[in-house]
Protein backbone atom coordinates (compact mmCIF):
# COMPACT_ATOMS: atom_id res chain seq x y z
CA UNK A 1 0.00 0.00 0.00
CA UNK A 2 3.11 2.16 0.93
CA UNK A 3 4.61 1.52 -2.19
CA UNK A 4 1.80 2.32 -4.24
CA UNK A 5 1.34 5.73 -2.20
CA UNK A 6 4.80 6.22 -2.71
CA UNK A 7 4.39 5.60 -7.08
CA UNK A 8 0.95 7.64 -7.43
CA UNK A 9 3.23 10.37 -5.44
CA UNK A 10 6.04 10.58 -7.88
CA UNK A 11 3.66 9.92 -10.73
CA UNK A 12 1.92 13.56 -9.34
CA UNK A 13 5.06 15.20 -8.98
CA UNK A 14 6.25 13.66 -12.64
CA UNK A 15 2.97 14.96 -14.09
CA UNK A 16 2.73 18.49 -12.08
CA UNK A 17 6.44 19.26 -13.54
CA UNK A 18 5.78 18.24 -17.13
CA UNK A 19 2.87 20.78 -16.43
CA UNK A 20 5.21 23.69 -16.68
CA UNK A 21 5.83 22.55 -20.37
CA UNK A 22 2.90 21.91 -21.67
CA UNK A 23 -0.49 23.60 -20.93
CA UNK A 24 -2.37 23.34 -17.93
CA UNK A 25 -5.38 21.77 -18.90
CA UNK A 26 -3.43 18.70 -20.99
CA UNK A 27 -1.51 18.86 -17.62
CA UNK A 28 -5.01 18.26 -15.75
CA UNK A 29 -6.04 15.94 -18.22
CA UNK A 30 -3.02 13.93 -17.85
CA UNK A 31 -3.09 13.83 -14.17
CA UNK A 32 -6.95 12.89 -14.22
CA UNK A 33 -6.55 10.35 -16.39
CA UNK A 34 -3.39 8.40 -14.20
CA UNK A 35 -5.93 8.38 -11.22
CA UNK A 36 -8.68 7.49 -13.42
CA UNK A 37 -7.21 4.17 -14.56
CA UNK A 38 -5.74 3.78 -11.02
CA UNK A 39 -9.01 3.73 -9.49
CA UNK A 40 -10.63 1.61 -12.15
CA UNK A 41 -7.14 -0.99 -11.25
CA UNK A 42 -8.56 -0.05 -7.48
CA UNK A 43 -11.98 -1.01 -8.43
CA UNK A 44 -11.51 -4.06 -10.30
CA UNK A 45 -9.10 -5.75 -7.42
CA UNK A 46 -11.64 -5.07 -5.17
CA UNK A 47 -14.86 -6.66 -6.89
CA UNK A 48 -12.65 -9.13 -9.08
CA UNK A 49 -9.79 -10.73 -7.52
CA UNK A 50 -11.95 -12.31 -4.19
CA UNK A 51 -11.49 -15.59 -4.73
CA UNK A 52 -14.40 -16.93 -2.78
CA UNK A 53 -16.44 -14.76 -5.09
CA UNK A 54 -18.83 -17.20 -7.51
CA UNK A 55 -18.18 -16.65 -11.19
CA UNK A 56 -21.84 -14.75 -12.15
CA UNK A 57 -21.55 -12.87 -9.23
CA UNK A 58 -18.06 -11.50 -11.06
CA UNK A 59 -19.51 -11.30 -14.34
CA UNK A 60 -21.88 -8.73 -12.78
CA UNK A 61 -19.41 -7.07 -11.11
CA UNK A 62 -17.46 -6.53 -14.11
CA UNK A 63 -20.62 -5.68 -16.22
CA UNK A 64 -20.88 -2.89 -14.03
CA UNK A 65 -17.57 -1.68 -13.89
CA UNK A 66 -17.26 -1.77 -17.61
CA UNK A 67 -20.36 0.37 -18.24
CA UNK A 68 -19.35 2.89 -15.99
CA UNK A 69 -15.84 3.03 -17.31
CA UNK A 70 -15.80 2.11 -20.87
CA UNK A 71 -17.40 4.09 -23.22
CA UNK A 72 -18.81 1.69 -24.45
CA UNK A 73 -21.35 2.58 -27.20
CA UNK A 74 -18.16 4.61 -29.09
CA UNK A 75 -16.30 1.24 -28.89
CA UNK A 76 -19.31 -0.76 -30.52
CA UNK A 77 -19.46 2.21 -33.30
CA UNK A 78 -15.89 1.93 -33.71
CA UNK A 79 -15.68 -2.04 -34.22
CA UNK A 80 -18.55 -2.03 -36.32
CA UNK A 81 -17.09 0.36 -38.52
CA UNK A 82 -18.54 1.56 -41.89
CA UNK A 83 -21.48 -0.88 -41.59
CA UNK A 84 -22.72 0.87 -38.36
CA UNK A 85 -24.61 3.61 -40.80
CA UNK A 86 -25.91 0.97 -42.84
CA UNK A 87 -27.43 -1.08 -39.79
CA UNK A 88 -31.20 -0.09 -38.77
CA UNK A 89 -31.80 1.87 -35.24
CA UNK A 90 -33.21 -1.42 -34.05
CA UNK A 91 -30.19 -3.71 -35.22
CA UNK A 92 -27.31 -0.73 -33.60
CA UNK A 93 -29.52 -1.36 -30.54
CA UNK A 94 -29.32 -4.87 -30.59
CA UNK A 95 -25.85 -4.91 -31.71
CA UNK A 96 -24.60 -2.78 -29.11
CA UNK A 97 -26.35 -4.93 -26.20
CA UNK A 98 -24.63 -8.13 -27.88
CA UNK A 99 -21.34 -6.73 -27.95
CA UNK A 100 -21.19 -5.81 -24.28
CA UNK A 101 -22.47 -9.46 -23.13
CA UNK A 102 -19.44 -10.86 -25.53
CA UNK A 103 -16.84 -8.05 -23.98
CA UNK A 104 -18.21 -8.76 -20.29
CA UNK A 105 -17.74 -12.76 -20.67
CA UNK A 106 -15.15 -12.71 -22.73
CA UNK A 107 -13.01 -10.11 -20.97
CA UNK A 108 -13.92 -10.37 -17.01
CA UNK A 109 -11.38 -14.01 -16.52
CA UNK A 110 -8.67 -12.00 -18.19
CA UNK A 111 -9.38 -8.63 -16.48
CA UNK A 112 -9.64 -10.33 -13.08
CA UNK A 113 -6.27 -12.08 -13.47
CA UNK A 114 -4.78 -8.43 -14.48
CA UNK A 115 -6.46 -7.16 -11.50
CA UNK A 116 -4.89 -9.63 -9.27
CA UNK A 117 -1.12 -8.86 -10.25
CA UNK A 118 0.20 -5.15 -9.24
CA UNK A 119 -0.36 -2.81 -12.66
CA UNK A 120 2.62 0.01 -12.29
CA UNK A 121 1.30 3.31 -14.25
CA UNK A 122 4.25 4.57 -16.03
CA UNK A 123 3.16 7.92 -17.85
CA UNK A 124 0.56 9.73 -19.84
CA UNK A 125 0.59 11.09 -23.03
CA UNK A 126 -1.78 14.19 -24.80
CA UNK A 127 -3.09 12.23 -27.74
CA UNK A 128 -5.42 15.65 -28.61
CA UNK A 129 -8.14 17.88 -27.09
CA UNK A 130 -9.93 14.56 -25.92
CA UNK A 131 -7.94 12.09 -26.00
CA UNK A 132 -5.28 10.90 -23.38
CA UNK A 133 -2.41 7.88 -23.47
CA UNK A 134 -1.62 6.29 -20.02
CA UNK A 135 1.32 3.97 -20.16
CA UNK A 136 1.64 0.99 -18.03
CA UNK A 137 2.96 -2.46 -16.95
CA UNK A 138 1.93 -5.48 -15.54
CA UNK A 139 5.11 -6.87 -13.52
CA UNK A 140 5.18 -10.39 -13.89
CA UNK A 141 6.70 -12.87 -11.21
CA UNK A 142 9.89 -14.58 -12.06
CA UNK A 143 11.56 -12.36 -13.76
CA UNK A 144 9.79 -12.19 -17.12
CA UNK A 145 9.48 -9.37 -19.01
CA UNK A 146 6.31 -6.86 -17.46
CA UNK A 147 3.79 -6.41 -20.05
CA UNK A 148 3.01 -3.60 -21.49
CA UNK A 149 -0.80 -2.12 -21.31
CA UNK A 150 -1.55 1.32 -22.67
CA UNK A 151 -4.93 2.89 -21.90
CA UNK A 152 -6.64 4.89 -24.35
CA UNK A 153 -8.89 7.46 -22.40
CA UNK A 154 -11.27 10.03 -23.75
CA UNK A 155 -12.45 13.06 -21.70
CA UNK A 156 -14.73 16.02 -22.14
CA UNK A 157 -12.64 17.80 -19.16
CA UNK A 158 -14.85 15.90 -16.31
CA UNK A 159 -15.86 12.73 -17.41
CA UNK A 160 -13.57 9.86 -18.14
CA UNK A 161 -14.19 7.09 -19.82
CA UNK A 162 -11.53 4.17 -21.53
CA UNK A 163 -11.74 3.82 -25.64
CA UNK A 164 -9.53 0.96 -26.02
CA UNK A 165 -6.88 -1.28 -24.25
CA UNK A 166 -3.34 -1.96 -26.14
CA UNK A 167 -1.85 -5.37 -24.69
CA UNK A 168 2.12 -5.52 -26.27
CA UNK A 169 0.93 -3.01 -29.16
CA UNK A 170 -2.59 -5.04 -29.90
CA UNK A 171 -5.35 -2.81 -29.31
CA UNK A 172 -8.62 -4.51 -28.53
CA UNK A 173 -10.81 -2.42 -30.48
CA UNK A 174 -8.43 -2.60 -33.58
CA UNK A 175 -8.42 -6.55 -33.62
CA UNK A 176 -12.51 -6.54 -33.02
CA UNK A 177 -13.06 -4.38 -35.69
CA UNK A 178 -11.02 -7.13 -38.05
CA UNK A 179 -12.93 -9.65 -36.58
CA UNK A 180 -16.55 -8.06 -36.56
CA UNK A 181 -15.51 -6.91 -40.07
CA UNK A 182 -14.60 -10.06 -41.66
CA UNK A 183 -18.04 -12.07 -40.27
CA UNK A 184 -20.27 -8.66 -41.88
CA UNK A 185 -17.99 -9.44 -45.47
CA UNK A 186 -19.47 -13.52 -45.16
CA UNK A 187 -22.47 -12.51 -44.65
CA UNK A 188 -22.94 -10.20 -47.73
CA UNK A 189 -22.03 -6.72 -45.91
CA UNK A 190 -25.50 -7.65 -43.44
CA UNK A 191 -25.11 -6.51 -39.71
CA UNK A 192 -28.01 -8.97 -38.91
CA UNK A 193 -25.72 -11.59 -39.74
CA UNK A 194 -22.97 -10.67 -37.41
CA UNK A 195 -25.22 -10.34 -34.74
CA UNK A 196 -26.36 -13.81 -35.53
CA UNK A 197 -23.15 -14.75 -34.99
CA UNK A 198 -22.97 -12.67 -31.66
CA UNK A 199 -25.61 -14.31 -30.43
CA UNK A 200 -24.67 -18.12 -31.20
CA UNK A 201 -21.22 -16.83 -29.44
CA UNK A 202 -22.48 -15.39 -25.99
CA UNK A 203 -24.77 -18.22 -25.70
CA UNK A 204 -22.25 -20.76 -26.12
CA UNK A 205 -19.34 -18.36 -23.93
CA UNK A 206 -22.51 -18.20 -21.21
CA UNK A 207 -23.10 -22.12 -21.21
CA UNK A 208 -19.72 -22.38 -21.03
CA UNK A 209 -19.11 -20.21 -18.13
CA UNK A 210 -21.96 -21.87 -15.87
CA UNK A 211 -20.73 -25.52 -16.07
CA UNK B 1 28.16 -28.16 -45.08
CA UNK B 2 25.50 -31.16 -44.98
CA UNK B 3 22.53 -31.03 -47.15
CA UNK B 4 20.23 -32.20 -44.50
CA UNK B 5 20.84 -28.79 -41.95
CA UNK B 6 17.66 -28.00 -40.82
CA UNK B 7 17.73 -24.43 -41.69
CA UNK B 8 18.34 -25.61 -45.07
CA UNK B 9 15.20 -27.32 -45.17
CA UNK B 10 13.31 -24.49 -43.38
CA UNK B 11 14.24 -22.28 -46.43
CA UNK B 12 13.51 -24.97 -48.67
CA UNK B 13 9.87 -25.27 -48.06
CA UNK B 14 9.35 -21.60 -47.48
CA UNK B 15 10.66 -21.34 -51.33
CA UNK B 16 8.49 -24.43 -52.42
CA UNK B 17 5.34 -23.02 -50.13
CA UNK B 18 6.12 -19.20 -52.36
CA UNK B 19 6.25 -21.10 -55.42
CA UNK B 20 2.52 -23.05 -54.54
CA UNK B 21 0.93 -19.49 -53.95
CA UNK B 22 1.78 -18.48 -57.36
CA UNK B 23 -0.78 -20.67 -58.94
CA UNK B 24 -3.11 -20.82 -55.90
CA UNK B 25 -6.76 -18.70 -55.76
CA UNK B 26 -7.10 -15.30 -54.61
CA UNK B 27 -9.67 -13.48 -53.36
CA UNK B 28 -12.90 -11.81 -55.05
CA UNK B 29 -11.94 -8.13 -55.81
CA UNK B 30 -14.77 -6.26 -54.69
CA UNK B 31 -16.99 -3.97 -56.89
CA UNK B 32 -14.60 -0.36 -58.15
CA UNK B 33 -17.93 1.40 -57.84
CA UNK B 34 -17.99 1.04 -53.84
CA UNK B 35 -15.38 3.17 -52.63
CA UNK B 36 -15.92 1.99 -49.01
CA UNK B 37 -15.81 -1.74 -50.17
CA UNK B 38 -12.00 -0.64 -52.22
CA UNK B 39 -10.71 0.80 -49.17
CA UNK B 40 -11.56 -2.05 -46.91
CA UNK B 41 -10.09 -4.78 -49.35
CA UNK B 42 -6.40 -2.71 -49.72
CA UNK B 43 -6.63 -2.30 -45.65
CA UNK B 44 -7.43 -6.02 -45.38
CA UNK B 45 -4.37 -6.34 -47.21
CA UNK B 46 -4.95 -10.34 -48.05
CA UNK B 47 -5.52 -11.30 -51.83
CA UNK B 48 -4.24 -14.71 -50.97
CA UNK B 49 -6.97 -14.86 -48.06
CA UNK B 50 -8.59 -18.28 -49.30
CA UNK B 51 -5.47 -20.22 -49.64
CA UNK B 52 -4.41 -18.44 -46.29
CA UNK B 53 -7.33 -19.90 -44.64
CA UNK B 54 -7.14 -23.33 -45.87
CA UNK B 55 -3.05 -22.95 -44.40
CA UNK B 56 -4.31 -22.01 -41.38
CA UNK B 57 -6.81 -24.42 -41.14
CA UNK B 58 -4.39 -27.01 -41.69
CA UNK B 59 -1.88 -25.23 -38.83
CA UNK B 60 -4.50 -25.16 -36.48
CA UNK B 61 -4.98 -29.39 -37.53
CA UNK B 62 -1.51 -29.53 -36.47
CA UNK B 63 -1.21 -27.64 -33.51
CA UNK B 64 -4.56 -29.31 -31.89
CA UNK B 65 -3.48 -32.82 -32.25
CA UNK B 66 0.31 -32.02 -31.65
CA UNK B 67 1.83 -28.84 -30.40
CA UNK B 68 -0.75 -27.68 -27.86
CA UNK B 69 -0.97 -31.16 -25.97
CA UNK B 70 2.88 -31.00 -26.26
CA UNK B 71 2.97 -28.24 -25.33
CA UNK B 72 0.59 -28.54 -22.25
CA UNK B 73 2.23 -31.42 -20.81
CA UNK B 74 5.34 -29.03 -21.02
CA UNK B 75 3.67 -26.69 -19.01
CA UNK B 76 2.10 -28.95 -16.52
CA UNK B 77 5.21 -31.14 -15.30
CA UNK B 78 8.00 -28.90 -16.06
CA UNK B 79 8.48 -26.67 -13.02
CA UNK B 80 8.21 -23.07 -13.64
CA UNK B 81 11.64 -22.16 -13.07
CA UNK B 82 12.98 -24.87 -15.24
CA UNK B 83 10.88 -23.22 -17.86
CA UNK B 84 12.12 -19.85 -17.15
CA UNK B 85 15.41 -21.33 -17.66
CA UNK B 86 15.07 -22.97 -20.59
CA UNK B 87 13.19 -19.80 -21.93
CA UNK B 88 16.38 -17.64 -20.91
CA UNK B 89 18.85 -20.33 -22.49
CA UNK B 90 17.26 -19.92 -26.05
CA UNK B 91 16.70 -16.50 -25.71
CA UNK B 92 20.36 -16.17 -25.11
CA UNK B 93 21.20 -18.36 -28.33
CA UNK B 94 19.05 -16.35 -30.21
CA UNK B 95 21.12 -12.63 -28.87
CA UNK B 96 23.80 -13.04 -32.05
CA UNK B 97 21.34 -12.56 -34.52
CA UNK B 98 19.53 -9.65 -32.57
CA UNK B 99 23.00 -8.11 -32.31
CA UNK B 100 23.25 -8.45 -35.74
CA UNK B 101 19.73 -6.55 -36.28
CA UNK B 102 20.44 -3.84 -33.95
CA UNK B 103 23.53 -2.57 -35.73
CA UNK B 104 22.01 -3.68 -39.15
CA UNK B 105 19.28 -0.96 -37.84
CA UNK B 106 22.39 1.41 -36.69
CA UNK B 107 20.67 1.45 -33.22
CA UNK B 108 23.84 1.79 -30.83
CA UNK B 109 22.06 1.96 -28.05
CA UNK B 110 20.30 -1.06 -28.33
CA UNK B 111 23.44 -3.34 -29.77
CA UNK B 112 25.41 -2.49 -26.75
CA UNK B 113 22.76 -3.80 -24.48
CA UNK B 114 22.77 -6.97 -26.56
CA UNK B 115 26.61 -6.94 -26.09
CA UNK B 116 26.55 -6.54 -22.56
CA UNK B 117 23.17 -9.27 -22.33
CA UNK B 118 25.30 -11.80 -24.14
CA UNK B 119 28.28 -11.29 -21.98
CA UNK B 120 26.56 -10.92 -18.50
CA UNK B 121 24.26 -13.73 -19.24
CA UNK B 122 26.89 -16.25 -20.86
CA UNK B 123 28.85 -15.96 -18.00
CA UNK B 124 27.19 -14.67 -14.90
CA UNK B 125 24.08 -16.29 -16.40
CA UNK B 126 26.08 -19.47 -16.98
CA UNK B 127 25.29 -20.10 -20.47
CA UNK B 128 22.55 -17.94 -20.40
CA UNK B 129 20.24 -19.98 -18.12
CA UNK B 130 19.53 -16.93 -15.88
CA UNK B 131 18.53 -14.17 -17.50
CA UNK B 132 21.29 -11.95 -15.10
CA UNK B 133 21.39 -8.97 -17.13
CA UNK B 134 17.89 -7.97 -16.79
CA UNK B 135 18.18 -8.31 -12.80
CA UNK B 136 21.05 -5.32 -13.40
CA UNK B 137 18.47 -2.81 -15.25
CA UNK B 138 19.11 -4.35 -19.28
CA UNK B 139 15.85 -5.97 -20.23
CA UNK B 140 15.61 -8.58 -23.02
CA UNK B 141 14.63 -7.00 -26.62
CA UNK B 142 13.68 -8.85 -29.52
CA UNK B 143 14.88 -7.85 -32.72
CA UNK B 144 14.92 -10.26 -36.48
CA UNK B 145 15.84 -9.57 -40.62
CA UNK B 146 11.95 -8.54 -40.95
CA UNK B 147 11.99 -5.66 -38.60
CA UNK B 148 14.79 -4.76 -40.05
CA UNK B 149 13.69 -4.72 -43.82
CA UNK B 150 11.00 -2.61 -42.14
CA UNK B 151 13.48 0.02 -40.58
CA UNK B 152 15.08 0.18 -43.94
CA UNK B 153 11.60 1.08 -45.74
CA UNK B 154 10.77 -2.23 -47.29
CA UNK B 155 6.93 -2.58 -47.38
CA UNK B 156 5.10 -5.75 -45.65
CA UNK B 157 3.59 -6.78 -48.25
CA UNK B 158 0.51 -8.91 -48.29
CA UNK B 159 -0.55 -10.84 -45.20
CA UNK B 160 0.63 -14.69 -45.94
CA UNK B 161 -0.06 -17.64 -43.48
CA UNK B 162 3.27 -19.88 -44.18
CA UNK B 163 2.58 -23.57 -43.39
CA UNK B 164 3.90 -24.61 -39.60
CA UNK B 165 5.79 -20.91 -39.18
CA UNK B 166 2.25 -18.87 -39.45
CA UNK B 167 1.19 -15.74 -39.72
CA UNK B 168 3.73 -13.56 -41.98
CA UNK B 169 4.36 -11.36 -44.81
CA UNK B 170 6.92 -11.45 -47.60
CA UNK B 171 9.28 -9.39 -46.28
CA UNK B 172 9.34 -10.97 -43.26
CA UNK B 173 9.33 -14.72 -44.64
CA UNK B 174 12.63 -13.23 -46.21
CA UNK B 175 13.51 -11.98 -42.87
CA UNK B 176 12.89 -15.38 -41.17
CA UNK B 177 15.18 -17.00 -43.84
CA UNK B 178 17.87 -14.72 -43.19
CA UNK B 179 17.57 -15.22 -39.62
CA UNK B 180 17.66 -18.91 -40.13
CA UNK B 181 21.05 -18.78 -42.58
CA UNK B 182 22.50 -15.97 -40.19
CA UNK B 183 22.51 -17.99 -36.96
CA UNK B 184 25.58 -18.65 -35.73
CA UNK B 185 24.22 -21.86 -33.61
CA UNK B 186 22.68 -23.50 -36.91
CA UNK B 187 25.79 -23.09 -39.10
CA UNK B 188 28.19 -24.57 -36.14
CA UNK B 189 25.48 -27.57 -36.12
CA UNK B 190 25.55 -28.01 -39.91
CA UNK B 191 28.99 -27.21 -40.22
CA UNK B 192 29.86 -29.77 -37.48
CA UNK B 193 27.79 -32.70 -39.05
CA UNK B 194 25.33 -32.33 -35.86
CA UNK B 195 22.32 -30.96 -37.67
CA UNK B 196 20.19 -32.58 -34.36
CA UNK B 197 21.49 -29.93 -31.95
CA UNK B 198 19.49 -27.48 -34.59
CA UNK B 199 16.47 -29.23 -34.74
CA UNK B 200 16.48 -30.00 -31.25
CA UNK B 201 16.95 -26.36 -30.41
CA UNK B 202 13.88 -25.54 -32.91
CA UNK B 203 11.68 -27.94 -31.26
CA UNK B 204 12.67 -26.49 -28.01
CA UNK B 205 12.32 -23.01 -29.27
CA UNK B 206 8.80 -24.02 -31.14
CA UNK B 207 7.37 -25.45 -27.45
CA UNK B 208 8.55 -22.01 -24.94
CA UNK B 209 6.81 -20.03 -27.75
CA UNK B 210 3.79 -22.06 -27.56
CA UNK B 211 3.98 -22.14 -23.97
CA UNK B 212 4.28 -18.01 -23.86
CA UNK B 213 1.05 -17.55 -26.06
CA UNK B 214 -1.04 -20.15 -24.99
CA UNK B 215 -3.37 -18.20 -22.46
CA UNK B 216 -3.56 -15.34 -24.72
CA UNK B 217 -4.46 -17.64 -27.95
CA UNK B 218 -6.95 -19.69 -26.07
CA UNK B 219 -8.52 -16.60 -25.16
CA UNK B 220 -8.71 -15.30 -28.78
CA UNK B 221 -9.80 -18.48 -30.02
CA UNK B 222 -12.51 -18.70 -27.44
CA UNK B 223 -14.02 -14.72 -27.55
CA UNK B 224 -13.31 -14.51 -31.38
CA UNK B 225 -15.71 -14.83 -34.15
CA UNK B 226 -13.18 -15.45 -37.00
CA UNK B 227 -9.97 -16.59 -35.34
CA UNK B 228 -8.44 -15.93 -38.76
CA UNK B 229 -9.34 -12.63 -38.59
CA UNK B 230 -8.31 -11.82 -35.44
CA UNK B 231 -4.74 -13.58 -35.99
CA UNK B 232 -4.03 -11.44 -38.61
CA UNK B 233 -4.68 -8.33 -37.23
CA UNK B 234 -3.10 -9.53 -33.99
CA UNK B 235 0.07 -10.24 -36.16
CA UNK B 236 0.22 -7.18 -37.53
CA UNK B 237 -0.25 -5.29 -34.56
CA UNK B 238 2.25 -6.81 -32.86
CA UNK B 239 5.13 -6.77 -35.96
CA UNK B 240 4.01 -3.01 -36.12
CA UNK B 241 4.84 -2.48 -32.27
CA UNK B 242 8.12 -4.44 -32.68
CA UNK B 243 9.57 -2.38 -35.86
CA UNK B 244 8.82 0.89 -33.62
CA UNK B 245 10.48 -0.91 -30.74
CA UNK B 246 6.89 -0.43 -29.05
CA UNK B 247 7.34 3.47 -29.59
CA UNK B 248 4.52 3.94 -32.02
CA UNK B 249 0.95 3.60 -30.03
CA UNK B 250 -1.14 3.73 -33.12
CA UNK B 251 -4.19 5.89 -33.72
CA UNK B 252 -7.57 5.08 -32.29
CA UNK B 253 -10.81 6.44 -34.52
CA UNK B 254 -13.25 6.03 -31.14
CA UNK B 255 -12.23 8.46 -29.34
CA UNK B 256 -13.20 11.23 -31.83
CA UNK B 257 -17.22 10.71 -31.69
CA UNK B 258 -17.14 10.09 -27.80
CA UNK B 259 -20.29 10.53 -25.94
CA UNK B 260 -20.07 11.19 -22.97
CA UNK B 261 -22.60 10.08 -20.87
CA UNK B 262 -23.07 9.57 -17.36
CA UNK B 263 -23.51 5.95 -15.78
CA UNK B 264 -26.91 5.05 -17.39
CA UNK B 265 -30.19 5.00 -14.11
CA UNK B 266 -31.40 2.14 -15.33
CA UNK B 267 -28.06 0.11 -15.09
CA UNK B 268 -28.91 -2.14 -12.10
CA UNK B 269 -32.39 -3.31 -13.69
CA UNK B 270 -30.21 -3.75 -16.67
CA UNK B 271 -28.33 -6.06 -14.60
CA UNK B 272 -30.35 -8.00 -13.10
CA UNK B 273 -32.44 -8.54 -15.82
CA UNK B 274 -29.23 -9.94 -18.06
CA UNK B 275 -28.35 -12.16 -14.96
Amino acid sequence: MLKRFALTGALVICVVGMGFATSARADANEENSLQFIQSVADKAIQSLTAKDTPKPERVKQFRILFNENFAVKSIGKFVLGRYWGRASEAEQNEYLGLFEDLMVVSYVDRFSSYAGESLVLKDARTENETTITVFSEIKRPGGTKPIQINWRVGTNGTIYKILDVAVEGASMSTTLKSDFGSIVRQKDGKVSGLIDELKKKTASLTEEMQK
Amino acid sequence: MTNDSPHRFAVGSILVFCGLLLVSGCANMPDPADGDAVAEYIQTNDPLEPTNRQVFAVNQGLDSALLKPITEVYRDTVPATARQGIQNFLANLRTPVVLLNDILQGDLDRTIETLARFLVNSTVGIFGLADAAAELGVPAHAEDFGQTLAVWGVPSGPFLMLPVFGPSNPRDTVGLVVDLLTDPFNRWASNSGQPQAAYSRAGAETVDRRAQNIELLNEVEKSSLDFYAAIRSLYRQRRAHGISNGLDVPEIQAGKDVEFTDRPKFIDEEVSRRE
